[in-house]
């Protein structure tokens, strides 16, 4: 959850490791970008023959990726190779070891949006929606439950944004969103071992949504 | 908590006044005069070491020598004696009691009340407090407040009770009440919260038949999943307005010292607030100016509001208001139209907001809210009777009674102005008809009251079940 909403407290929590991280977003249904660890400049370039890829190094040491620098993106099968090497070396040079890369097929550009949750020490899990990217942080537009959250509060969380219309400009990607933002609950309720969780961004596109970017911390 | 333990607090048979004085600066002089004061049927036992009477009534040196039944015990002695106190009316069968005294978790003495915590359980005896003011209640007549009579107006009996945590917020607070229109049920200061917490207080508020709407003012609770459980039953029952001090960063520091109220983040009371019902307000006139629209006005079956005025600019803010609350001018229907247009002289354009103009007399606000009230495009309705003018004066008001009495929909009155004014305000609220500054307050009280009906709208099939919605 974006500092907007919670302290951080990166000197208490731990990351959860991606692959144990896809698995549990996968047992709740929430959809997300194919992926894979890719351990070679050859495994790297073989993953973007199927269409574009981004590149992440994940470490402990680098949870602001974007910042950070240690990501590539919008690559191909001729490119791909290059940057792994590229992103390689950057961890290698700002210390980030332990890592490795993530190669992520890219989504369609869509609407972005982000949806966070953690725990408050009075009430358990808060869940959060707001419109992605920059814009949480400059406009606060989010809106936030105590979980577990039934359908009305999923509705009613997406319709009091300010937002809402950019976010969900017609029935059938409210309709999506709700069922999201049921499941995300669902998952951060039912396993107390999850402090926080970050889905940011996640990106509304033709073909439905896609979250591109998880962490959990413990 | 048993319930009906707690109701003894209200209507206690027998009151045992541990630090009653005859040195009227002593907080215990304060209480017994008070109980004195507002007429207590019961039995009223002074405790005090030294004293052979106090004001009149035989003084005991310990409450272990009142033979007789004691159902509530006021503590109001220095910090170091307390627990001993408390511990002596558990011995004596005691039923309840309430510490006045501070100098507890609020100063950094868990220590002492955790004590207190401890002789509670150990003799079944609920404790309110400590550092609290105690409870009033309109109807019984208890009074346990250390505020003098004469420094503080009492509210008349009505159906709001007002529940603080802190003290201060409270008698501020009751003292503006009994200025306002609308009447008090109960009110309820429980500062630490060593014992009875705010979770018991609304368990026991939600069958409590004189309690109609609750206006809370709190710092913070205390089991945060028990509260969620709570108030997601109780405002399918009746209405809370909630003030929460300590939403920043600095206040939620100053709350804390203050009566040792647990933290969660401010956006978790937020969110708690509002996904349960809860109506948030964020100063004490919001709490009072919601609490009269909520204590007079039922449902709202919709967000399109009427507005009926005899001054044309303020007709133009209002529906300024309206707007900017996110709540609609309503467009009368063509058959309303019709009716107007044949009672209404030339000079009124038969149209929202409708001005009657500055000599609209009694029969014209009658002919207005008749049409009005009775109109399936109108939700609720805001008249604005301006006693300034030429043709308003005690007959409006009454007119304005008559209409409130008998139509169902939310109505408001707004009227600014000086004595005149007030006069007629007082005369309406007085006949449960809220009355407003202006249009901007009114306007808030009623998009309040328009969401929490829509709340109940949306989630009386998800939290009402299984719920008996009283008087």
């Amino acid at each position: 959850m974006n500092a907007a909403t919670s302290k951080n407290r990166p000197d208490q929590l731990k990351l959860l490791e991606y692959d144990k991280a896809e698995s549990i977003i996968n047992k709740y249904g929430i959809q997300k970008p194919e992926a894979a660890y890719v351990y070679s400049k050859e495994e790297a370039t073989a993953f973007a023959q199927k269409g574009k890829i981004a590149l992440k190094v994940i470490s402990e040491k680098a949870l602001h990726k974007s910042k950070s620098g240690v990501i590539a993106i919008n690559l191909d099968a001729t490119s791909a190779g290059k940057s792994y090497t590229a992103l390689y070396s950057k961890a290698k040079r700002n210390n980030l070891s332990p890592f490795k890369i993530l190669a992520q097929r890219m989504s369609e550009p869509g609407t972005e949006i982000i949806i966070g949750a953690n725990t408050d020490e009075q009430f358990g899990k808060l869940i959060l929606i707001g419109l992605g990217g920059v814009y949480v942080e400059t406009f606060k537009d989010v809106s936030v439950r105590t979980c577990p959250i039934n359908e009305y509060d999923a509705t009613s969380m997406l319709r009091e944004l300010r937002a809402y219309r950019i976010i969900a400009p017609e029935q059938r990607t409210e309709r999506m969103l709700v069922s999201l933002l049921m499941r995300v609950s669902k998952m951060v309720a039912s396993n107390e071992w999850i402090k926080e969780l970050d889905l940011n961004p996640v990106i509304i596109n033709k073909e439905g949504y896609s979250a591109v970017d998880i962490r959990i911390m413990l | 908590m048993d319930k009906k333990k707690l109701d003894l607090f209200f209507n206690p048979g027998s009151v045992a006044i541990i630090g009653a004085s005859e040195n009227p600066d002593k907080v215990g002089h304060v209480i017994m005069q008070n109980y004195i004061d507002v007429g207590f049927s019961g039995m009223i036992y002074p405790i005090n070491k030294n004293a052979k009477t106090v004001l009149g009534r035989k003084a005991y040196k310990n409450i272990k020598d009142v033979r007789s039944k004691v159902d509530l015990a006021v503590i109001a002695i220095p910090v170091e004696g307390v627990s001993r106190a408390l511990d002596e009316c558990g011995s004596s069968g005691v039923r309840c009691a309430i510490v006045v005294t501070s100098g507890f978790s609020e100063v950094g003495r868990d220590d002492l009340q955790d004590e207190l915590t401890r002789i509670s359980n150990k003799y079944s005896m609920p404790v309110l407090g400590p550092n609290c003011l105690g409870v009033m209640d309109m109807r019984s007549r208890v009074d346990t407040m250390f505020l003098p009579t004469f420094k503080l107006d009492k509210p008349k009996i009505g159906g709001v009770t007002f529940v603080s945590q802190s003290g201060a917020v409270g008698s501020t607070v009751l003292d503006m009440i009994s200025h306002e229109g609308f009447g008090l049920a109960k009110f309820i200061s429980y500062g630490n919260a060593a014992v009875i917490d705010e979770v018991d207080i609304l368990e026991y508020l939600m069958h409590d038949d004189n309690t109609k709407v609750v206006l809370f003012y709190m710092e913070g609770v205390k089991r945060g999943r028990e509260f969620i459980d709570t108030v997601k039953r109780f405002t399918q029952i009746k209405p809370i307005i909630i003030a929460k001090g300590g939403t920043t960063p600095d206040g939620s520091k100053a709350a804390h010292s203050h009566t040792a109220s647990l933290a969660g983040s401010a956006t978790a009371y937020e969110a708690v607030f509002r996904q349960f019902g809860l109506i948030h307000v964020n100063d004490i006139d919001d709490l009072l100016s919601y609490g009269k629209i909520f204590d007079t006005e039922g449902v709202a079956n919709g967000k399109r509001v009427a507005i009926i005025t005899n001054g044309g600019g303020t007709g133009v803010l209002a529906t300024d208001a309206l707007y900017l609350n996110g709540l609609e001018l309503a467009e009368m229907s063509s058959d309303s139209k019709a009716k107007l247009e044949k009672v209404m002289p030339k000079i009124v354009n038969v149209r929202m907001p409708l001005d009657m103009a500055g000599d609209a007399d009694d029969k014209r606000f009658a002919a207005a809210m008749d049409v009005v009230t009775n109109d399936k495009n109108v939700d609720m309705v805001m008249v604005i009777a301006l006693f300034q003018t030429p043709g308003a004066d005690s007959r409006v008001a009454a007119t304005l009674i008559h209409y409130k009495s008998n139509s169902p929909k939310p109505i408001v009155v707004v009227s600014p102005g000086g004595n005149y004014a007030q006069v007629h305000n007082q005369m309406m609220e007085g006949s449960g008809l809220p009355v407003y500054e202006s249009p901007s307050s009114a306007a808030r009280a009623l998009k309040a009251l328009f969401d929490y009906s829509e709340y109940i709208r949306n989630t009386r099939d998800i939290y009402g079940k299984g719920i008996k919605k009283g008087k």
